[in-house]
Formats: structure tokens, C-alpha cells, sequence
């Protein structure tokens, strides 16, 4: 039982209260994405993620915090794409990145349950980057300031990275700590959906979808439970914060 | 008795107890966890402010989607979509999240200026009242043949305003066109539904309630009609509103996007899209055991399998599949209708949903309501015949004044149509274009209208959504540059003019253009009502448009449709090279207008991850034999021109085919977009369908290697091994 304006350990309302009910996860169904970026361009949007230009680009240091993978199988004309597949950080609780930091800089989130870059930290050893299996720390190699009017576009709640840094996606931190601290102040819990990632925002299909693994009832912690349900390489043990579902049939499916 | 250890044991139990203190101990994980105290907040968890939020709608391509721009501090920050909007109802694609950066661009043309020389790039100011005073002289003094007005597919209001303007003047009617219509081929569509059903409207395709859809090389996740609509429609069909499954089949002669993610790819000979669909047409009514209809007589399957190079088990397979389906859908699109028998392919594709029986019925073939708004304006853009016609005028003077709005003619168009010489014998041309592109730079007066979020207006949608929706805009931040909007300048040259022309149009500025030409929705039932103009204009700009609140699709009379014989003939191709040229719409780029945008630049392309460039597609094994490998630059010869570009061996594309993707090869357009990678319309042919759209697949052209290479930046090879 919930003692009245507390749920468990957590003071409802009380901004000095830095522990958080939530933890928040991720679901993407491979059977329904369909490749065409929107995520990738939306994150960029977001997150005031700069672009590198080609050469940059070539030599694999874009920014991308989010991009989508496939690969091809078979040989012409029985040749196919697999599901594509959006990988960003897959805000492991038992993180690779952070224990190889030197600095503290790759440090886990009491309060979201997510994994976090503290810019100011990082002093750009890249370990994170070099222990992350997942490939989706990106380094920042140059000063990629853009031309005059463009930083109009920047978002003043997200911070620009400099040269030196590492960076990787927040799963929109700023969103949820502004929908967080609204819910606490009204004195409530945060309700399904209400807050969401800029990429599960744009997604075309609905194959991202964005929440609160803590609740039970809340909709990635039912498509947790799809038959299709795997997380990535999951036998390193790193305990993933977004679960992928297989795509190319509905073998498993939840009904 | 005391246990004997042995030496193995004892090291093995000693680790087990070392590991466990570790974690006891707190040297595991949980010590990385971190406990945040208030006043060390990180940027991240602070926030500036409370944002606004301005319904608008994107105009990034012709589809109309709703958007809404978080705002601050009067800067626009970041594109959302609008969760009440029909069509895309809170979803977005890629080009549309980077419509920020055509806002912000860099290049941005921002003021009023005179060309000195066509091409020079030489510039001299002039104010905002010389300008409307050269469009004044341009409309007073040439005869009403002699000006043209050439726009592009959004936005909507402009193109209503020109029409009434053109009619007032005695003008042609404005001319409109744009590589969205070469790819989509609207025209050839709504001409295969009016000879099919005898109906002048739009169809609409149930995706969404459809349990398998055969695609005729429709890009629906790309750029066909309305991207974000049918991405949504084909989630729904995946996950299935029965339970079961949707089941996807693309017929298309390389691997796009779209066949990517079907569930099964059909590389079918180029032009012969039409005879397969025929040929399904006659299996499907022949499982069904009813009667072979007339539309069928003429086709037979070893035919059909041996001209598309579809077995003729696969074809039987896939007729199965769509004859045992509760609500089958055929969709004709892309290369199917680019091809020169484009029109007897959507016919064919059409007749096929007649054959299932899905007319009007959930997940089949709709037709779309007609707009309350300017009904007796055309909706669909002009064919290529017509631009054609516009091209002709051009060359042979007759046109002294051009007006060009929102297309960029000399890049979109097929060089071959001649676009661009003959632009150079039309006296006087007057861009209202936002960036220095191709068609700007060969103007004489270049008077900037604002981008896409800082305009008001209105966009009639089509073929995304099943209802009526009129799309607003309305500015979401202040103009950036000393930018006016075209229809303003077009306005206040006319009260100039005054006289009976001014009567004619009697309106003060673009604003009130939008708010007379939406009188006739205050009376309908929509998504709001409002008891009149003024409170109905306040909530179409805080809801970003109007819609109706219940689907309104009419059922095509599709009784007659399969009694007469439908043909398929064979297609034909220009030039006599190995390889079928197949240009496509780039999926990140669209008509050309995305490449100026960095980030879209830097975005993948969805199937090759090639960034920042363009390149030609060739089969993997067909490369080999002719020894070519990634990134090894070849030129590529139609009889109507060449390009050079980096090879991309691409594993799923017929060995008698080469792709280029459509929308980089900028000559101009600013600093991100001009001088990379290249331009396919210049290799095509003039070949026009049987609707009068331009055959874009219509072309042979021969390789050449050139012995260089260029490097593609692709995100692929990130992911493998370095230097592989």
C-alpha cells in the first residue's frame, strides 16, 4: 500500500525528489517499418545532432543517433532486404559503456533508467564508443558548426556538442523531464503515451513505440510480451532497454 | 571422514565466492548508478520556456500534410505532424522534418532583386514597390497570349488565384507541373479511371483494409501520391484488422523501397507491368471458376511469363494468393504508368480490382470526394504534352513574359524537352524561387516568396486521405528575410492596374484570397464549425485546415468496365544501348527540392545508404562480368545525353537494367546541393504515354567505363569492417 501522496518510495510533487517511478523503454516492430528514414531525420531534428559532409560521412563519423540497418540476403532474383531495423542506444541496464569510462562521463540514470553522456565530462577517450556492441556512440571528430541562419533551427533545451565529444541518443531526455516534472507538479502520474521520443513521434507506421516498462499495462510493456519479441544481442547480458520485433511474418504474434 | 578437495575444486570454488563479492561488495554494476542532486543539473535538465505550437501544413511535396512547429522565442524549432490531420494524422516523413532547414538556409534569396545577365549571378537591389511595378508593367503592357505562368504542385491557393487572374486577363491558363507528376503520373491515373468507370475523379486505395495488395510499381513508402497516408494504411494492413496478416507483392524491375519491405519482390521485364496484371486478371477469374471476361481475351500466361520473365508457376502462385484473399487490392503506380503503354497498365491494374470485386468495399478501390473549394479549377497538374505546348510557345516567342513559381522547369524537365533554350528566348522571366536554383539564375527578376512556413494559403489534398481535407498554412514564424508572397505581389499589382481587372479580383492581399475561396466550408459540417468567416479562420488556422468528420469515398460503377477487351501492347524504348535506363524518385530528395537541405543530405538513402551523392545502380553479377566494381565511375549514353556516375553494384536489379536515383545533380541551388552527383533527366527520352505523361522508363542507354573513380559515402560500410 501506497502511503496518500506517495507510490512506493516516491514523493509525488516533490522536485527534490530525484529518484523517478519510471523507467522507460522502447518497442520497434521490424514487420512494420519501412525503411524511409523519418526517425533519422526526425532525431536529427530533435536533438540538434549536426551533419558532418561527405568526406566525413565516408569515413563512417555521421552523426546519426538513429539509424536503420539491413542487409542484403540471398542472390538475384531470389535476393531480399532483411526487416529493416532502427538501432540507437539501447540504454542497457548493465551498460558496456560505463564501466570503461574514466571520467564518469557514461553514467545510468537513477531517476530514467537510461543511460546518459555527460558532455561536460567526456574528455574523448571514445572507450564507451570502442565497448559499446551495439555501434551507436558517435564521435564528435571536428567542430561541426553549421553556417549562419541554420543554428536557428537549435533547440535551446538540448545542448550542442563540441569537438571531442561523445554522444548518442538520450531517448529525448528533454521531453521527458519536462513531461515529468508537469506530471509531478500536477501530482499525478505520467499516463501511457503521454510523452514520447521525436522518433516514435514521426514514425509513419507506428513501428516505434515509446513508454514506461514499469507499468504493466502500458503498450511496449504488452508488445514486450509478442511472441516476435528479442532483444539484441542478448547474450552479453547487457539488459536492453528496447525489445525489436521480428519481421517478415506473423509467426509468434500476439493476437 | 574428512572430503578431499582437489586442487581444481578448490580454485573453482574460490572464483565463484570472489565474483559474488564483487557484486556484494558494490565494484559491479549498480555502483555506476548515480544519484543527481538538484543544483547540478545538466543542460538537458533544464528547459528554457514553454514552447508554441502553430498548425501548419508541409510543403515539402504536393501530399498536404498537417504539421505543427513548436516555436520560441519566434524561431521555429523542430516540424511535428498533426495529430488531427486525415492524411498523415500525426506522422511525418523524413523531408518534412527537414523543412527547417530550407527555412534557415543559408542560400536563401532574401530580397527583391534584378539579374544583371541571365546566369551572371550579378545582382542589384530593387524595393518591394519596383518589383510590383515590373509585375504591373508585365501583366499591363504584353497581350494577354504573351504572359505564362508556369507553378509548381503546392501550393493550391496560388495556383487558384493565377487561374482566376489568367481568366481575368484573357491569359492561357497557368501551366503546372513538377517532377512529382513525372514519377506519379496522375494524369495517366485519373484518365485510366474516367475510361474504366467514367468517372472524372480520383481513386483512392483502401490500404489499410486490404488483406493482400499486389503493387504495380507503386512507391508507396517513397513518394507516390501521398507517402505518409499509405505508410500508415500498410501498418494497418500488416497488422491486420481480421488478425490475419497483410500480404504485400510488389511487381517492379529493381528493388525499391517499397519492394523491400513487401513480402515478396516480382522483377518484372520493364513495360510489361500491364500484361502481368492482365494476365493475373484471367488466372484469378479462371480459380474463381466464374466466366473469363471480355477484358481478358486477348492474353495468355506462356505469353505473360515469357515477355516479363515471371514464371509462369509464380504467376499461377500469386493468382492463388489474390483470388483466395477476402478484400484483395491492386495499385498502379510508378514505373508501371512511367512506362509508354503507362496508361493500358492502369488499366489493367484498375481492371483488376474490378475482377476482385473490391469497389467500394473495405480495403478496395475508392473514388475520392471532389473539393468544396474551387470545384471547377483543375486539381491534377498539366501533362508533359502540355508543358510541351508551353515549351513551343516559348521558342517561338511568343511568350514575353514568364512567371515561375515553385518549380525548378530546367532541372525537373527532361533536358531533352528543351526547357531551358527556350526559356532564354522568352524576353522577359520573373522567378518568385527562394533559392538561387537552375531556373532562378536565368531570370531577370527574382522577387523571393517566403518558404513553405512562413506563407499562408491552403493545399486541396488528394489521394491520401478518405475524406475532403483542405490543408492550411499559415506562417509559423515572422518572415526571416525581406521576403513577400507571390500572391500579395500578383494582388497589388492588379489593384495598380485597376479597372476591371481589379474588379475582377478584389482582394487586398492573399489572406483575404484564402479566407474568400474557403466561404463555401463555413456552411458545411467539418471537423469544426463555425458560425461564420471570421471564427471559421480562426480555427482553420489553429486546427491547420479543414476536414470532414466522416469518410466520403463514392464507389466507382465498375459494371461494364471488364466487357470490352483490354490490350496490353508491347512497350517501346528509345535509343539502342544494353541497359533499360530506370530513373526513380529519390526517396530522401523527392522533385530535387530536398537537396539544398544538409541534413536530408546526410540522410541514407533507404535501399544503397549512399549519402551526399548520386550513383547508378547495376546488378551485382552483371557488374563482375563487365568488371566493374563499387565507386568505379562510368558515363552513362543515351542518345539524348550523358552522365557520369559512380557505380553502386546493386544485388537486386535485373542484369538488362541500371537505376539512377532522380533528384541530386544540382547545378546550382546553393552550396549543399550544387555540383553533387548527377541528374538522369537528362538522359530521357520525349516518349509520352497514353495519357500524355512523360514514359520515364522509355530509354536504353550503353555504359562506358571512364578507368576513374569516386568514393560513394555510404552509412553501409560503417557497419562492416573498416576498409572492407
Amino acid at each position: 500500500m501506497n502511503k496518500p501522496g506517495w507510490i512506493g518510495q516516491i514523493e509525488v510533487g516533490n522536485p527534490f525528489n530525484e529518484a523517478s517511478l519510471y523507467k522507460w523503454g522502447m518497442v520497434i516492430d521490424q514487420d512494420l517499418c519501412t525503411g524511409c528514414q523519418a526517425c533519422v531525420t526526425a532525431c536529427a531534428m530533435e536533438n540538434n545532432t549536426s551533419f558532418v559532409g561527405e568526406a566525413d560521412a565516408g569515413y563512417g563519423r555521421t552523426m546519426h543517433w538513429l539509424h536503420i540497418e539491413r542487409f542484403w540476403d540471398g542472390v538475384y532474383p531470389n535476393v531480399k532486404l532483411t526487416s529493416y531495423q532502427p538501432l540507437l542506444c539501447q540504454h542497457c541496464e548493465r551498460a558496456p559503456c560505463e564501466p570503461v569510462c574514466p571520467v564518469f562521463a557514461s553514467v545510468h540514470s537513477l531517476s530514467q533508467k537510461t543511460n546518459l553522456q555527460v558532455y561536460n565530462r567526456c574528455v574523448g577517450t571514445r572507450y564507451c564508443a570502442n565497448n559499446c556492441p551495439y555501434q551507436v556512440r558517435e564521435f564528435n571528430w571536428r567542430d561541426y558548426a553549421p553556417p549562419e541562419p541554420l543554428p536557428n533551427m537549435f533547440h535551446p533545451d538540448v545542448t550542442v556538442r563540441r569537438r571531442g565529444v561523445m554522444e548518442k541518443c538520450t531517448f529525448c531526455l528533454q521531453r521527458l523531464l519536462q513531461a515529468e516534472d508537469k506530471a509531478s507538479a500536477e501530482g499525478r502520474v505520467l499516463a501511457d503515451g503521454e510523452v514520447i521520443t521525436a522518433c516514435a513521434q514521426a514514425c509513419p507506421t507506428g513501428a516505434i513505440v515509446f513508454g514506461r516498462l514499469d507499468d504493466p499495462e502500458s503498450q511496449v510493456s504488452h508488445l514486450r510480451t509478442d511472441g516476435r519479441a528479442a532483444v539484441l544481442l542478448e547474450e552479453l547480458g547487457t539488459l536492453p532497454s528496447i525489445t525489436y520485433l521480428k519481421g517478415g511474418s506473423s509467426y509468434g504474434r500476439n493476437r | 571422514m574428512t572430503r578431499q578437495i582437489s586442487r581444481r575444486q578448490f580454485l573453482k570454488a574460490a572464483g565463484i565466492g570472489a565474483a559474488a563479492a564483487a557484486v556484494l561488495t558494490g565494484c559491479g554494476p549498480e555502483s555506476r548508478y548515480i544519484v543527481r542532486e538538484p543544483y547540478t543539473r545538466m543542460p538537458e535538465y533544464t528547459y528554457n520556456g514553454l514552447s508554441t505550437y502553430y498548425a501548419s501544413t508541409c510543403r515539402e511535396c504536393p501530399a498536404g500534410c498537417g504539421i505543427v512547429v513548436r516555436t520560441e522565442q519566434g524561431r521555429a524549432l523542430k516540424v511535428e505532424g498533426n495529430p488531427n490531420n486525415p492524411i498523415n494524422y500525426g506522422k511525418t516523413c523524413a523531408r518534412g522534418q527537414v523543412a527547417l532547414q530550407g527555412l534557415y538556409n543559408p542560400d536563401r534569396i532574401r530580397k527583391p532583386v534584378r539579374q544583371v545577365g541571365r546566369g551572371s549571378q550579378q545582382y542589384s537591389d530593387i524595393t518591394w514597390d519596383e518589383a510590383i511595378k515590373v509585375v504591373q508593367a508585365a501583366l499591363q503592357e504584353n497581350q494577354p497570349g504573351q504572359v505564362a505562368f508556369m507553378l509548381g504542385m503546392v501550393p493550391d491557393h496560388l495556383f487558384d488565384l493565377v487561374s482566376e487572374l489568367c481568366v481575368a486577363l484573357s491569359a492561357p491558363p497557368p501551366i503546372r507541373f513538377g517532377a512529382h507528376e513525372i514519377f506519379d503520373a496522375r494524369r495517366t491515373l485519373s484518365k485510366a479511371m474516367e475510361q474504366l468507370f467514367s468517372a472524372r475523379a480520383f481513386p483512392y486505395f483502401d490500404l489499410a483494409n486490404a488483406d493482400v495488395t499486389f503493387s504495380f510499381g507503386a512507391n508507396l513508402f517513397e513518394t507516390y501520391l501521398s507517402p505518409v497516408a499509405f505508410s500508415r494504411g500498410f501498418a494497418q494492413m500488416r497488422r491486420g484488422i481480421t488478425g490475419r496478416r497483410g500480404y504485400l507483392v510488389q511487381f517492379e524491375s529493381r528493388l525499391s523501397q517499397t519492394a523491400a519491405v513487401a513480402d515478396e519482390w516480382l522483377p518484372v521485364t520493364p513495360g510489361t507491368e500491364a500484361l502481368v496484371a492482365l494476365v493475373m486478371g484471367r488466372l484469378v477469374a479462371e480459380i474463381r471458376g466464374s466466366a473469363v471476361p471480355n477484358a481478358y481475351i486477348g492474353v495468355s500466361v506462356e505469353n505473360a511469363a515469357s515477355a516479363s520473365g515471371v514464371a509462369a508457376t509464380d504467376l499461377q502462385r500469386l493468382a492463388n494468393i489474390f483470388a483466395s484473399a477476402s478484400s484483395p487490392l491492386a495499385i498502379p503506380g510508378g514505373s508501371a504508368l512511367g512506362s509508354s503503354n503507362g496508361l493500358e497498365a492502369a488499366q489493367a491494374v484498375l481492371a483488376l480490382d474490378v475482377l476482385a470485386g473490391n469497389l467500394g468495399k473495405p480495403g478496395g478501390l475508392f473514388l475520392s470526394p471532389t473539393t468544396p473549394v474551387l470545384p471547377e479549377l483543375p486539381q491534377l497538374p498539366n501533362t508533359l504534352a502540355e508543358v510541351n505546348d508551353l515549351v513551343q510557345r516559348m521558342q517561338a516567342g511568343e511568350v514575353k513574359t514568364l512567371f515561375i513559381h515553385g518549380i525548378n522547369p530546367v532541372f525537373e524537365l527532361p533536358a531533352a524537352l528543351g526547357f531551358a533554350p527556350a526559356l532564354a528566348k522568352v524576353p522577359q522571366v520573373i522567378s518568385f524561387a527562394s533559392f538561387p536554383d537552375e531556373t532562378s539564375l536565368q531570370a531577370d527578376y527574382i522577387l523571393p516568396d517566403h518558404t513553405g512556413l512562413e506563407s499562408w494559403g491552403y493545399q486541396k489534398a488528394i489521394g491520401g486521405a478518405d475524406r475532403v481535407v483542405i490543408s492550411g498554412f499559415q506562417p509559423v514564424v515572422a518572415p526571416f528575410y525581406s521576403t513577400r508572397a507571390t500572391a500579395d505581389i500578383l494582388l497589388a499589382a492588379v489593384q495598380a492596374i485597376g479597372g476591371d481587372l481589379a474588379t475582377a479580383l478584389p482582394y487586398q492581399d492573399e489572406v483575404e484570397y484564402v479566407q474568400n475561396s474557403l466561404l463555401s466550408l463555413v456552411t458545411l459540417d467539418g471537423f469544426f464549425n463555425a458560425p461564420e468567416i471570421k471564427t471559421f479562420m480562426a480555427r482553420f488556422q489553429q486546427f491547420g485546415g479543414w476536414w470532414s468528420t466522416q469518410p466520403q469515398l463514392d464507389t466507382p460503377a465498375g459494371v461494364s468496365a471488364l466487357d470490352q477487351p483490354l490490350s496490353a501492347s508491347a512497350a517501346s524504348f528509345d535509343g539502342s544501348g544494353e541497359f533499360y535506363l530506370f530513373p526513380f524518385m529519390s526517396p530522401i530528395f523527392g522533385d530535387g527540392s530536398g537537396a539544398n537541405k544538409p541534413w536530408l543530405q546526410e540522410t541514407p538513402d533507404p535501399t544503397t545508404t549512399v549519402m551526399w551523392n548520386s550513383w547508378v545502380e547495376i546488378n551485382l553479377e552483371k557488374a563482375k562480368l563487365l568488371g566493374l566494381e563499387d565507386d568505379d565511375v562510368v558515363k552513362i549514353i543515351s542518345p539524348y545525353g550523358e552522365i557520369e556516375a559512380s557505380v553502386y553494384r546493386y544485388p537486386a536489379i535485373r542484369p538488362d537494367m541500371i537505376a539512377i536515383p532522380f533528384g541530386q545533380g544540382h547545378t546550382a541551388y546553393g552550396r549543399y546541393a550544387q555540383g553533387r552527383g548527377v541528374n538522369p533527366a537528362n538522359l530521357f527520352s520525349l516518349k509520352i504515354n497514353g495519357a500524355d505523361d512523360l514514359a520515364f522508363v522509355a530509354t536504353k542507354v550503353s555504359l562506358e567505363k571512364t578507368g576513374r573513380k569516386r568514393v560513394l559515402s555510404r552509412l553501409e560500410s560503417k557497419l562492416g569492417v573498416y576498409g572492407e
